[in-house]
């Protein structure tokens, strides 16, 4: 537990050392913030639910940004040589920068908390749909960590790994699309490897196991893909 | 008084076993073949040198043995573990620097060791303990407030040997480690290696010929992917050769030195001179000579080399690249 612990924070000081979690913070937070506000004035209706299918988008283009060095830079610039020359697992390593990604997707969500404290200052939201939408952006944030993380377990480049896990994630989120134009039962099948399918519900304040399942699943996949990827090398 | 006749006693003790074993090692990336068939043993607390032109195979070998990689074929083992199925134990027995010290540059060197000292599974004050352990062994002191990023190539490689030593490991092993160094800094690392003999085992690998000279009491010689010898200094202690110096085309050459009773080998090692080899207890320069004159060849030089590893690693370098050329 130690040594992943170490693992941990040493991701944590390599992402915020690196000016790219700042960069993408403050891009998440003045375009949610300008969101917000505009909605707000707009309708007068203090919900967020705009407010999370703008978040749900901008994770899609932000989470590339995050993931994209986790591995390949390693590769590239070649410590992860000296780091497995050290006792540690390719599981404990892939948890660990996993952990460590999630973590600002975690606080990209919780900055975003201050919109709820503000409808709740100055209105009476309802809070059950607010709540299973954060639970719905934290599925979803895992799931596209995961999903990025084996892209940069798998690219060589920095810029690949980011373009693949993009590519991805853009091919996730309008694969229902496709559902439209096929016969049966393959239509189901698409329009259920649909991000935005899965993600709506918790939105609405809905939940269904299902849809927990299909982020869960895909996160579980990813993360074991990693360490398959990295223990290939 | 004692006995001279009596019989002959064997004073040295069971041969210790190997620490590294390696068994007909296979290493491909994909179509190209980096190691064929590699076999090896390193005794403990040996300081053994691994030869080799750039692209031979060795830091291959050397990832294969840290359990980086794992081996298309064959097995390898340090101190009795598998470096497949039990890889994390091989790494908490080897400290290993690779080639170029590839560091985390954003990273202080303090922070780097107590990193490293944590993963290789010390706990908060021994890992610092750990840390400044060896800083002060590699005189690291000055610069252990600094960022990686900002030192100079002698003290991130004095860093990435200070991290292999964490956890005091077993066996050390060296990956070009005077690669881009200059001439103070090389003598420095050499010294350093020099003084961690001893207690441990060392396996450096190296294409720079005198530096393997200066450090290794073995010599292991790869030219690839193929280990052409394992112990070269020994064939350096064995009998000498004669570098003959002769004109006409090699086919006569070869027909010439063919027909001298006792020449084992001979290679062209450049247009028109020859490293002849004989076979043990022979005395072949009479006949080479009587050979030559008999062919009407014109005769430069014929002289007795006593062997050195330059002569030994080109003359093996030799006969694996142009096996063609190898007359007799």
């Amino acid at each position: 537990m130690k040594v992943f612990a170490a693992l941990v924070r040493k991701e944590e000081q390599a992402l915020f050392t690196s000016p790219i979690a700042y960069v993408v913070l403050t891009v998440f937070l003045l375009l949610m913030g300008y969101s917000f506000c505009l909605t707000l004035f707009m309708t007068h209706v203090s919900d967020l639910v705009h407010l999370f299918f703008q978040i749900f988008v901008m994770f899609l283009l932000t989470i590339p940004v995050i993931t994209m060095r986790l591995v390949a830079e390693e590769r590239n610039l070649r410590t992860l040589e000296t780091l497995l020359s050290a006792p540690v697992s390719e599981t404990q390593i892939v948890l660990a920068k996993y952990v460590a990604s999630l973590s600002l997707v975690v606080l990209m969500l919780v900055l975003s908390l201050s919109y709820a404290i503000v409808l709740a200052i100055f209105g009476e939201p309802d809070w059950g749909p607010i709540y299973s939408g954060y639970l719905g952006l934290l599925l979803l944030g895992a799931a596209l960590v995961a999903a990025g993380l084996t892209a940069s377990c798998i690219a060589r480049n920095q810029v690949v790994a980011a373009l693949l896990s993009l590519s991805i994630f853009l091919l996730l989120w309008i694969i229902d699309q496709f559902g439209y134009i096929l016969p049966d039962p393959f239509n189901a099948l698409v329009v259920n490897l649909s991000l935005s399918v899965h993600f709506k519900p918790f939105v609405t304040g809905s939940l269904y196991l299902s849809d927990a399942g299909y982020f869960i699943s895909i996160a579980l996949l990813g993360i074991f893909l990693s360490v398959w990827a990295l223990a290939r090398r | 008084m004692t006995d001279a006749s009596g019989p002959v006693l064997e004073l040295a003790g069971p041969r210790p076993a190997p620490i590294i074993e390696a068994d007909r090692l296979v290493k491909r990336y994909g179509p190209r073949v980096a190691l064929r068939g590699v076999s090896f043993t390193i005794a403990p607390r040996e300081v053994v040198g691994l030869l080799g032109p750039n692209g031979s195979g060795k830091s291959t070998l050397l990832r294969l043995i840290t359990g980086y990689l794992a081996p298309s074929g064959g097995t390898a083992r340090v101190d009795g573990l598998d470096v497949v199925s039990e890889s994390i134990e091989v790494r908490r027995r080897v400290g290993y620097v690779p080639e170029d010290a590839p560091l985390y540059e954003w990273m202080r060197v303090s922070e780097f060791l107590d990193f490293m000292a944590r993963i290789k599974g010390l706990g908060g004050v021994a890992a610092r303990c750990a840390a400044s352990g060896v800083a002060e062994q590699l005189a690291l002191g000055p610069v252990m407030r600094l960022l990686i990023g900002k030192l100079s190539r002698g003290y991130r490689q004095r860093v990435a040997i200070a991290q292999a030593l964490l956890c005091d490991p077993r066996v050390l092993i060296f990956d070009e480690p005077t690669n881009a160094l200059d001439a103070f800094q090389v003598v420095a690392v050499r010294e350093l290696i020099r003084s961690l003999a001893g207690s441990r085992t060392i396996l450096v690998a190296s294409h720079v010929l005198s530096e393997i000279e200066k450090v290794a009491s073995r010599v292991m010689i790869l030219v690839e992917g193929r280990l052409l010898t394992d112990d070269a200094l020994r064939e350096v202690k064995g009998p000498s050769r004669l570098r003959l110096r002769v004109g006409g085309e090699s086919q006569q050459v070869v027909a010439c030195l063919r027909s001298v009773p006792g020449v084992a080998a001979a290679v062209c090692n450049e247009r028109g001179t020859y490293l002849i080899t004989a076979e043990p207890g022979q005395n072949i320069a009479p006949g080479v000579a009587a050979s030559v004159s008999r062919m009407g060849l014109p005769l430069e030089e014929l002289a007795t080399v006593a062997p050195d590893l330059e002569s030994v690693f080109l003359d093996l370098a030799a006969r694996q690249a142009l096996p063609d050329r190898v007359a007799a």
